[in-house]
């Protein structure tokens, strides 16, 4: 069963949005399944990725940055917005086309937000109807 | 009633509405008047400045997020700046920049030659630079929030020397993108 953790962060390297899931597919129910001691390295995992995501970045044209780091199996993809969000993604398996466009779609949702005038840059995310959406692009993809 | 065709690829989102360029026109002209009779002291300029501008910093970030998707990355201020005249200008008013200088050393002044807010506008003579001077600061605004999302802090100033030519004068803090 493999398992995803997802975080956009801000300019300021401050989290906007986390989640947890795991894959939906060949019967897998959605629930992540990190092992206990694991879960709590996933934020330490991401922040840690940043360093290399920052160096890659000026090399880099395009938006998905791919595949950036490796950690004793699990594997950080990252993708670049212009303004600066970063969104990271946390997995075991390797599927470039399939994590490309749940990027693609998270960053639709991602730049509907920013429309809303009630919300600003680098401010965290809390409505559910984003929460639920990206649930349901996972689901799609993933 | 006027009605420009919107480009491509904007007209292929799925989100893209037709909108008439006549509204278009007569919300940007009816912006300054409105945010001076919102203020509590419409003689203070200062305020109506700092407001318009404000809205344009927000319209501007909203922009450069949205129309800087699948674009190459933009590594130095040249390629912002020149994103900023040639396709923020196109989605805003239609056209792109007339001129772009550069002193190289964080300084950027940008013409144009025909700029759409003032094509339709006429003045009596010899009355009321200040009045036109408003109707720029709303653009400068836009300005300086896309500016502001693509990673550069700028001041805009804007002048208008005859009508329909504005001239933007962008002035960088620093000459590289900041550190991240």
């Amino acid at each position: 069963m493999s398992s995803f953790y997802f975080v956009i962060l801000g300019t300021k390297d401050n989290p906007l949005y986390e989640a947890e899931f795991g894959t939906f597919k060949q019967g897998g129910d959605g629930v992540s399944r990190f092992r206990e001691e694991q879960r709590h390295m996933n934020q330490f995992i991401a922040h840690a990725s940043l360093d290399i995501v920052e160096e890659i970045q000026w090399n880099n044209q395009s938006m998905y940055l791919k595949v950036v780091d490796k950690f004793y199996g699990v594997l950080v993809s990252c993708f670049l917005t212009a303004g600066n969000i970063k969104f990271l993604l946390l997995h075991e398996v390797k599927s470039e086309d399939a994590i490309r466009n749940f990027f693609t779609d998270v960053y639709d949702l991602y730049t509907k937000t920013l429309m809303n005038p009630f919300y600003s840059v680098n401010q965290t995310i809390t409505s559910p109807i984003f929460d639920q959406r990206v649930k349901q692009v996972a689901k799609k993809y993933l | 009633m006027s009605f420009d065709a919107p480009l491509p690829p904007y007209s292929t989102t799925p989100s893209a509405a037709h909108l008439s360029s006549t509204l278009y026109d007569l919300l940007l002209i009816e912006l300054p008047p409105l945010c001076t009779s919102l203020s509590p002291d419409p003689s203070d300029l200062e305020a109506v400045y700092h407001r318009l501008s404000s809205i344009g910093h927000r319209v501007g970030l909203g922009l450069s997020e949205k129309f800087s998707r699948d674009r190459p990355r933009m590594v130095d201020t040249l390629e912002v700046i020149k994103f900023v005249c040639k396709e923020l200008w196109g989605i805003c008013w239609g056209k792109m920049v007339d001129g772009l200088k550069t002193n190289h050393r964080g300084t950027y002044v940008v013409t144009d030659n025909r700029f759409k807010v003032f094509e339709r506008m006429s003045t009596e003579r010899g009355v009321g630079v200040v009045d036109q001077a408003q109707y720029l600061w709303f653009p400068c605004g836009i300005i300086r929030g896309a500016l502001a999302n693509l990673g550069i802090e700028a001041t805009v100033h804007a002048e208008t020397t005859e009508m329909p030519i504005a001239v933007f004068k962008i002035e960088t803090v620093q000459a590289k993108p900041p550190p991240l």
